[in-house]
């Protein structure tokens, strides 16, 4: 998706650069930086999301305080991390599961091989949560069951799982580019998921229930589709949670959704940490 | 040994919205970071500051790793939320309908300190009142000695 950049010149430039990011934080602006040399505050939102008016009015009422000019520049999507991808460390979990990109050579000595180039997609297996996700389907029968991977990023977790014997996988993710590089991957590997690219509202409209929904996104995300998640599970079946810290757990297991939920085993890594649960009756 | 730094970037981001889009991608990417854990990690980090815009300064060391600190939102963000205005609605300014009291201002004061390059407590409080009177708040009361 590409960004909308808005420069804006300020004069003088205190405190206008603080009253600037104050106006434009009420509309969908996620980032900001500042340059006190050249007087300048850039302003960053999706391009969707992007109305000139919006940024007049709410600059307007300052003209008579300060000078303040603003241009808007369209930034392409483009690879911002490939330099990092270009050389990075292969991983591994255990002798269970290696993951690695196309530029390593292969590895024969490990149960489960993955190959994964991420574009710009979450989980190459290099963060806590990822591995400690991997450790908990490590000791899951997957034969035969259905699984949902939410917020699937590089689709990483969603290829294991395909792996590991289930039959039939599905990926979610709500960024296109993290869609596009998930197809990519399932390729790569040469397994059949269904790969989807929106939010919680797909795994109602998909509708089946699962035996095991695993997501690793973050406690907010979480604790909003925890709804979604408890009404398509199976009665029995395991749902992984991840993508929070130590801290975060008790308000997510203390969440009405997960009442008859049993914490079968929980994992934490230099403060982050992943829940393994099991629906009840 | 200390590690060796490559570089220090200075970003503002909403809590829990960092993503690998600019500023953020080519901020970082440029210095062979990798993006994915940053966003991973300030998010984490700022669940519970979500849509509050957060500065950020992120040291990046030779290794390619990197730490974070993230600080308390700017002066004028805080004084928009102290005077319960919206921020972006077009009442936010200047027609003086919202105020703040003297204490409130010490408050954000206290923390910006060292934001405002100020180097008194009452050259700090001078300021955060100077910014609420340009957004159009009143401060209350006559200023503390």
């Amino acid at each position: 998706m590409n960004y909308i950049e808005v420069t804006i010149k300020l004069k003088p430039f205190r405190p206008f650069n603080e009253i600037v990011v104050a106006q434009l934080s009420g509309l969908p602006f996620d980032s900001f930086t500042e340059d006190e040399d050249e007087e300048l505050v850039k302003a960053y939102i999706l391009e969707g999301d992007y109305v000139q008016t919006d940024v007049e009015n709410v600059l307007s009422p300052f003209e008579d305080l300060a000078k303040i000019k603003f241009t808007a520049s369209k930034i392409e999507k483009v690879n911002w991390n490939q330099k990092w991808e270009e050389n990075f460390d292969a991983v591994e979990v255990g002798e269970f599961c290696c993951v690695r990109a196309p530029f390593h050579v292969e590895r024969s000595n490990f149960t489960h091989e993955i190959i994964i180039e991420p574009k710009m997609s979450f989980g190459t297996g290099h963060h806590q949560t990822t591995q400690m996700m991997i450790e908990h389907m490590e000791s899951i029968d997957f034969t035969s069951k259905t699984v949902l991977d939410m917020g699937s990023g590089t689709g990483i977790l969603a290829i294991l799982a395909k792996q590991m014997g289930a039959k039939e996988v599905v990926g979610i993710d709500i960024e296109k580019w993290a869609y596009e590089n998930m197809i990519e991957n399932f390729d790569r590997n040469n397994v059949d998921i269904t790969a989807c690219n929106g939010g919680e509202e797909l795994i109602a409209k998909i509708g089946k229930p699962y035996d095991v929904i695993i997501a690793n996104i973050n406690k907010n995300i979480l604790l909003g589709q925890l709804p979604t998640y408890n009404s398509h599970l199976n009665t029995g079946a395991l749902l992984l949670l991840s993508g929070f810290y130590e801290t975060d757990v008790d308000d997510l297991i203390q969440a009405k959704e997960l009442d008859g939920y049993a914490l079968i085993h929980q994992i934490t890594k230099e403060t982050w940490c992943a829940l393994k649960l099991r629906k009840g009756d | 040994m200390a590690k060796e730094i490559s570089g220090i970037i200075k970003l503002q981001i909403k809590g829990g919205a960092a993503n690998p889009s600019p500023p953020v991608g080519p901020a970082l990417g440029a210095k062979g970071v990798n993006i994915m854990d940053f966003c991973k990690q300030f998010n984490g980090r700022t669940q519970d500051k979500a849509g509050k815009v957060l500065p950020v300064v992120i040291t990046v060391y030779g290794d390619k790793s990197f730490d974070f600190v993230i600080k308390t939102p700017p002066a004028a963000v805080q004084l928009l939320e102290m005077a319960k205005i919206k921020s972006g609605s077009p009442e936010s300014n200047r027609k003086k309908v919202a105020s703040v009291s003297w204490d409130q201002i010490k408050e954000i004061a206290e923390d910006k300190m060292e934001d405002l390059n100020a180097f008194k407590m009452n050259a700090a409080m001078s300021m955060v009142a100077g910014t609420a009177r340009s957004m159009g708040i009143t401060v209350k009361g006559p200023k503390p000695e």
